[in-house]
C-alpha cells in the first residue's frame, strides 16, 4: 500500500469540502398506489440524555424548589406562568402559545417503578416496556407496526435522523426505514436501468442457506430500495410560507411535515434531539435545547394547520428520565427519575395532566412518578392510533383522557 | 467442524487439517477479523506459516521506526489547525497504511469502549493523546489501561469529572466506569455510584493536563462494592477491577467484536475465557491470542457471522485491493455512515451488529462504495481497478469475480447474483468493471464478514 505523505497533507489542507456524491438523477416516479391517507399521525420526539423536568415545567411557587436549586432555579419573574403554581421555562415561549391555543397537553411526573438511572437501560425500558432481565427483541412501536402489515404500500413508521434506528421501532418481522435525509436517501447509479434491476434482483435473490443475519440484511436492502423510490416522489410536495427556525430538529420536523403533507401513508414518524445530559453548566445548554424543541414543534403545527393536517397529527415528546432535584457543584444536575411528557396537536386535551411534582416526598433525592409512561402509551395506542394496547405493552394499562376525539 | 464441542473445547487452538483447512480462504477470514483485510500476496505468505505464527506476528510485530515517526509528523500537522476533523482523517490514513492491522483494529475497539467524542472534547491534542494511550496499551494490562484512562484529560472533560467537587460530587464518570468500562449495567447499586464518585473528587484538568486538587478531594470514609475506607481514585479503580464480573464483561465484548455479533450461549462461551483472563491478571494480549487462534474462530459459528462496520467495509475493500484514496473525504463519509472515528455517538460507543444496518445506512454504504470505487483519487496498486485486476492476469469477468469472492467475501455470492454481475461487467471497460464491483458491494453478502 502506497500513500504518499504530501498527498495526505494536501488532503488535510483542502479537506473542508464535504463529500459530494454529485450528479444525481432522480429515480423514475413510482406510480403511487391508491392514495388512502394515513388517518392519524403520531410524531415522536425523543429527548436524549435525561431532560431536567423540574426546570422545564417548574413548580415556581414551591420554596423547596429554590432551596434545592440555589444557582439553577429559574427566577420567578422569568417563568412563564401556566396554572396551579406551575410555569414553563422562559425558552418554552412556543409551548406557552400552543397551550394558549389549546394545542398542548403536559403530563407531569411520568416514570415507572424501580427507576433505572442508566441512560441506556432507562431508554431501553421506555422503548421496549420491558426490563433488562426479560427477552427484548423489539420495541413498542415495532410491535404496533407488526399489526399493520399489509395495509397500504408505505412503511407504517419512519425514523428520520443520522443516528441508529431507535429500539422502539425494532420488530422481528417489519423493517422500519431510517432516513438520514431525503436527498441522500436514494441509490446512486440507479439511473441506469440495468444496474437498478440488477441490484433489486440481488437484494431479493433467494439465499440457499437461511441465515438470520444475512436474511436481515437482505430484507433490509429490499425495503430500503422500495422506500427510497417512494420517498423520492413524496419529497416533491410544495414548500409553504411558514418560517422554520434553523436547527437540526426543525430540519427533521420539516421533512416530517413534507411527508405528511404529501399524503404518504406512514402513521408514525420518529426523531430525536440529543444533549439533555446536563451534568455541568446546565443553564445555557438547557435553554438552547428547550427553545429548539418548542420553536420546531410550533413551526410544524403551524404548517400542518395550513394544510389541514393539524387535527390528524399528535406530537409526543419524552425523555428517558428527569434529573436529581438537588443541583450538583458543576452548575448541573445528575440523573434522576420522573419528568414531564408533552403531547401537541389539534386533537389533544390541552392543559396540565397528572400530579404536580412533590418535593417533600422524594426517594433517594429523586421525584416519585405519578403516571406510568405506559399509561400514556396506552392512550396513544387506544385513543389515538385506535389499536388494542395490552399485547403491545405486555400489560393492560388504563389510558388517561388526553384527547378530545 | 465436527459435532458439538463444549465451550472449553471451542477455545482450544485450531488445528489445521483436523478442525478445517488452513488455506487462502481461512487466512482471508483471519485477516478480515484480526485486521481489515489482506491482499492476495499477504494471504499466500500467510498460508505457508501456521495460523498461530501469523497471529503472533500480528500481536507482536513492531511498526518500523520510520513509519512511526512519519505518523507522528502527520499527526502533528493534522492537529496544527486546532480542529479534530483532520485528526480523524489521520487515523483513517493510519488504518489504511499500518503494517500492524490487529493493533489498529484493537485501538478502534478500545476507542468504542472508552468512548470519548470530539463533539464535546474539541481540543485535537487531547484526542490525540488519548488515542496514543489506547495504542500504547491496546494489548497490555487492563488495570493499567483503566487507570490511565481514568486520568486522561479528554475522558475527564467528556464525562464532566473535570468539575468534580467535594461538596457535590459529579456522578457521571463513576457511573460509566462501572456501567460501561468495567462491569456492565446492573452490577452495582445507585449507592455504589454515589460513594464511588466521592473518590474522584478533586480530579481535574488544568491546561490540558490531569491534576489532583487536594482541596476539592473528599477525605471522608466511603463504602462501595464491599470495600470501605478513605479510598483514593486509584484505589477505587482497583476495587472496581477486582470484581469478578469485569472479566466476563470485557471478554463478552471482545467476543462480539472479534468473533460474532450474536453468540448463542454467550455465558457458557465466555466463562472459560473470563477465568483465563482473571487468572492471567487481566492481560489482554494472551486473551486475544486464545480467541483468534481458537477452533471457534475458524468454525462456521464464526465465519460470516458479523456485520461489517463502516470502517471494516471501506478500509477492508481498500486494503484487500491495495487501494488508496482521499482520507479526509473518507473520514467524513464514515461519520455519515455512523462511525466517525473520534466521534462516537455517545459514551456507550458503537453498539455494532444489526445497529449498523438500516435503510439509510444501506443506501449510504452502497453510495459510498460507488463513490470510493469511481473517485479519481482512488487507485488500486496505483492503477485503475480494471488495470489492477488485469495486471494480475484477471481479464474475464468470471475470473475477476472469483478473485473478489476470495478477497472480499466471507460467504458465497449467490449464483444468480454472479450471473447478473458478470453481465454488468461484460464490456470489460473501466466503467463496467467499476459498476460490477459496485453491484458486488451492494450485495447483502458483502455486508457480512
Amino acid at each position: 500500500m502506497r500513500l504518499d505523505r504530501r498527498g495526505f497533507l494536501q488532503q488535510v489542507a483542502t479537506g473542508s469540502a464535504v463529500l459530494s456524491f454529485g450528479g444525481l438523477v432522480p429515480l423514475p416516479l413510482l406510480a403511487s398506489a391508491e392514495k388512502t391517507r394515513a388517518e392519524r399521525i403520531l410524531v415522536v420526539i425523543e429527548l436524549q440524555g435525561g431532560n431536567d423536568g423540574l426546570n422545564t415545567v417548574i413548580p415556581v411557587a414551591d420554596p423547596l424548589y429554590r432551596r434545592r436549586r440555589p444557582t439553577l432555579a429559574i427566577p420567578q419573574p422569568d417563568v412563564l406562568p401556566v396554572a396551579d403554581g406551575m410555569g414553563f421555562h422562559p425558552a418554552l415561549r412556543g409551548f406557552a402559545d400552543l397551550l394558549e391555543a389549546g394545542q398542548l397537553a403536559v403530563v407531569q411526573q411520568v416514570g415507572y417503578p424501580q427507576p433505572n438511572r442508566s441512560h441506556f437501560e432507562s431508554m431501553d425500558i421506555w422503548h421496549t416496556c420491558l426490563r433488562k432481565d426479560q427477552q427484548r427483541p423489539d420495541g413498542w412501536l415495532g410491535r404496533w407496526a407488526e399489526r399493520l402489515q399489509g395495509v397500504g404500500g408505505d412503511a407504517a413508521a419512519l425514523h428520520l435522523g443520522p443516528e441508529k434506528l431507535p429500539f422502539a421501532l425494532m420488530s422481528r418481522s417489519v423493517r422500519v426505514p431510517s432516513v438520514r435525509s431525503l436527498e441522500e436517501f436514494r441509490l446512486r447509479g440507479a439511473e441506469d436501468q440495468t444496474f437498478r434491476e440488477a441490484v433489486q434482483s440481488l437484494a431479493e435473490a433467494k439465499r440457499a442457506e437461511p441465515d438470520d443475519l444475512l436474511n436481515f440484511v437482505a430484507s433490509s436492502t429490499a425495503s430500503a430500495l422500495t422506500a427510497s423510490e417512494r420517498l423520492a416522489t413524496a419529497a416533491k410536495v410544495a414548500a409553504t410560507d411558514v418560517v422554520w427556525p434553523q436547527s437540526g430538529l426543525a430540519e427533521r420536523l420539516r421533512t416530517v411535515s413534507q411527508l405528511i403533507r404529501s399524503g404518504l401513508q406512514t402513521s408514525v414518524y420518529y426523531v430525536t434531539l440529543g444533549g439533555f445530559d446536563t451534568h455541568a453548566q446546565q443553564p445555557d445548554a438547557h435553554r438552547g435545547l428547550l427553545r429548539q424543541l418548542s420553536e420546531a414543534v410550533q413551526a410544524l403545527l403551524s404548517e400542518l394547520r395550513g394544510s389541514g393536517d393539524l387535527q390528524r397529527t399528535t406530537v409526543m415528546a419524552f425523555s428517558e428520565f428527569g434529573r436529581r432535584v438537588e443541583e450538583n457543584a458543576s452548575e448541573g444536575t445528575d440523573h434522576g427519575t420522573a419528568g414531564p411528557m408533552f403531547l401537541a396537536g389539534g386533537s389533544v386535551r390541552a392543559g396540565l395532566h397528572g400530579k404536580r411534582p412533590d418535593l417533600t416526598n422524594l426517594q433517594d433525592g429523586d421525584l416519585q412518578f405519578s403516571t406510568d409512561f405506559r399509561e400514556v402509551y396506552a392512550a396513544l395506542l387506544e385513543r389515538w392510533l385506535k389499536v388494542d394496547s395490552a399485547e403491545i405493552l405486555h400489560q393492560r394499562f388504563s389510558p388517561p383522557d388526553l384527547f378530545t376525539v | 467442524m465436527a459435532t458439538e464441542l463444549t465451550a472449553p473445547e471451542l477455545w482450544q487452538p485450531f488445528e489445521p487439517g483436523v478442525d478445517g483447512q488452513w488455506d487462502l480462504v481461512a487466512a482471508a477470514h483471519l485477516f478480515r477479523r484480526a485486521g481489515f483485510g489482506a491482499t492476495r500476496q499477504q494471504l499466500e505468505v500467510a498460508v505457508r506459516k501456521s495460523p498461530l505464527q501469523v497471529i503472533d506476528e500480528l500481536l507482536d510485530g513492531q511498526e518500523p521506526p520510520e513509519y512511526r515517526s512519519e505518523m507522528q509528523t502527520l499527526a502533528t500537522a493534522a492537529i496544527s489547525g486546532g480542529s479534530v476533523a483532520p485528526l480523524s482523517a489521520w487515523w483513517v490514513y493510519r488504518i489504511l497504511s499500518t503494517p500492524l492491522q490487529l493493533l489498529e483494529k484493537t485501538v478502534v475497539f478500545w476507542h468504542g469502549h472508552f468512548a470519548t467524542g470530539a463533539d464535546k472534547v474539541t481540543d485535537p491534542q487531547l484526542m490525540l493523546t488519548q488515542n496514543q494511550v489506547l495504542r500504547r496499551l491496546a494489548f497490555a494490562d487492563f488495570h493499567e489501561l483503566v487507570q490511565q484512562i481514568s486520568k486522561d484529560p479528554a475522558m475527564l472533560l467528556y464525562l464532566d469529572s473535570a468539575s468534580n467537587r467535594k461538596a457535590h460530587p459529579n456522578e457521571n464518570f463513576a457511573r460509566e466506569l462501572m456501567e460501561l468500562f468495567c462491569l456492565g449495567e446492573g452490577q452495582y447499586t445507585e449507592q455504589d455510584i454515589r460513594e464511588l464518585a466521592r473518590c474522584f473528587t478533586g480530579w481535574e484538568v488544568r491546561r490540558g493536563e490531569f491534576r489532583f486538587n487536594r482541596f476539592q478531594h473528599d477525605t471522608g470514609q466511603r463504602s462501595f462494592l464491599g470495600a470501605t475506607g478513605v479510598l483514593s481514585g486509584e484505589e477505587a479503580v482497583q476495587v472496581v477491577l477486582r470484581q469478578p464480573q469485569t472479566a466476563e464483561f470485557i471478554v463478552g465484548k471482545l467476543l462480539r467484536y472479534f468473533l460474532m455479533d450474536e453468540p448463542a450461549g454467550q455465558a457458557e462461551l465466555v466463562a472459560p475465557l473470563a477465568q483465563q483472563f482473571r487468572d492471567g491478571g487481566l492481560q489482554i494480549r494472551p486473551l486475544l491470542r486464545t480467541m483468534l487462534g481458537s477452533r471457534l474462530f475458524f468454525s462456521r459459528q464464526c465465519v460470516g457471522r458479523k456485520l461489517k462496520s463502516p470502517v471494516e467495509l471501506t478500509l477492508g475493500l481498500l486494503r484487500c485491493l491495495e487501494g488508496s484514496t482521499n482520507a479526509v473525504e473518507l473520514a467524513q463519509a464514515l461519520q455519515q455512515l455512523g462511525q466517525g472515528l473520534l466521534y462516537p455517538p455517545s459514551v456507550k460507543g458503537w453498539d455494532g451488529g444489526r445497529t449498523w444496518i438500516n435503510s439509510s445506512t444501506l443506501l449510504g454504504r452502497s453510495n459510498l462504495m460507488r463513490r470510493l470505487i469511481t473517485s479519481e483519487t482512488t487507485r488500486f496498486g496505483r492503477l485503475s481497478l480494471r488495470d489492477f485486476l488485469s495486471a494480475r492476469g484477471l481479464q474475464k469477468p468470471e475470473d475477476m469475480l472469483s478473485e473478489l469472492q476470495l478477497l472480499l467475501f466471507a460467504v458465497p455470492i449467490p449464483v444468480t447474483a454472479r450471473e447478473s454481475i458478470v453481465a454488468l461487467m461484460k464490456s470489460g471497460s473501466d466503467a463496467a468493471v467499476a459498476e460490477g464491483l459496485h453491484a458486488l458491494c451492494t450485495l447483502p453478502e458483502f455486508q457480512l464478514c
